[in-house]
């Protein structure tokens, strides 16, 4: 049972390919490049979206931050249409690996705190120390400060890797519950099926809520550090 | 749990990598966002021609030396 239940999150290879290259870049094939000058629909409601997005996203950043546009939105874009095609049955979800989750994280937050670094030392040093400490608690707070800094990266890689696996999971099992319930009652069965679409629902909107806190919190330290 | 087991960690990572920074980033980055068209004025300016300011000897063709 517990073989079963995690197997859909072994990395896929076929005949020894690694064929978890493809699955990842498969989401990319959703949105087309733009070739024309006027588009298709497809790839004009694609960028109307990205442009809304992108206003959003963007408005709070100066001129420094908003060099960032590309990348945000790309990640945006990645991490939502790779949960949202995770949904399907049977497929392979590239954000539930937490390998995937890391190596996004650690390099984008990295790249926050070195600008910050680079461009604002001294304010960016000042972050370690809120204003007003009395004297005693400095030495403790700034380990707390360190502390709550370092855990940035692994805060993000993990809640985007324990959200999504945990609601994969949860459709694993009430679909299984479902499925050993018709036999026995065809009235539960009804109700667990109804927990079901619930469920599903609730994934799609945390699909897309997952990828926009992840983007939003990178596009805050971001604001941070610049 | 599988997602611990680090010998295809560096494949996954390179993937994500390859579609993150390069698919990802190429296209997005053909997005034409075009502005707001802004109204001209329809009046063309004059044209400057500096040739008519002055009028020079050579513009009369009996007074060329032959």
């Amino acid at each position: 049972m517990n073989e079963n239940l995690f197997s859909s999150f072994i990395t896929p290879v076929m005949m020894g390919l690694p064929i978890v290259i493809v699955i990842v870049m498969f989401p990319s094939i959703m949105f087309p490049s733009p070739n024309r000058l006027i588009n298709n629909r497809l790839i004009s409601i694609q960028q109307w979206l990205v442009q809304l997005t992108s206003k959003q996203m963007l408005a709070i950043h100066n001129q420094k931050g908003q060099t960032w546009a590309l990348m945000l939105m790309s990640l945006i874009l990645f991490i939502g249409s790779t949960n949202l095609l995770g949904l399907l049955p049977h497929s392979f979800t590239p954000t539930t690996q937490l390998s995937l989750n890391l190596g996004m994280a650690i390099p984008l937050w990295a790249g926050t705190v070195i600008t910050g670094f680079r461009y604002k030392t001294k304010a960016s040093l000042a972050h370690f120390l809120p204003q007003g400490t009395p004297l005693p608690l400095i030495p403790m707070l700034i380990i707390i400060e360190t502390i709550s800094l370092f855990i940035q990266p692994m805060a993000l890689a993990v809640r985007l890797t324990a959200n999504i696996t945990a609601g994969h999971l949860l459709i694993h099992l009430i679909g299984g519950a479902t499925l050993a319930l018709m036999n026995i009652s065809a009235a539960t069965a009804m109700v667990t099926f109804m927990i079901l679409i619930l469920l599903t629902i609730l994934e799609f909107a945390v699909a897309l809520i997952q990828a926009y806190v992840f983007t939003l919190l990178v596009s805050l330290y971001l604001h941070d550090n610049t | 749990m599988p997602q611990l087991d680090t010998s295809t960690w560096s494949i996954t990572i390179l993937s994500m990598i390859i579609t993150l920074f390069l698919m990802f980033q190429l296209k997005v980055s053909k997005y034409y966002f075009p502005e707001d068209p802004k109204p001209t004025l329809a009046a063309t300016p004059k044209p400057v021609t500096p040739w008519e300011k002055k009028w020079t000897k050579i513009y009369f063709p009996l007074s060329l030396p032959l």
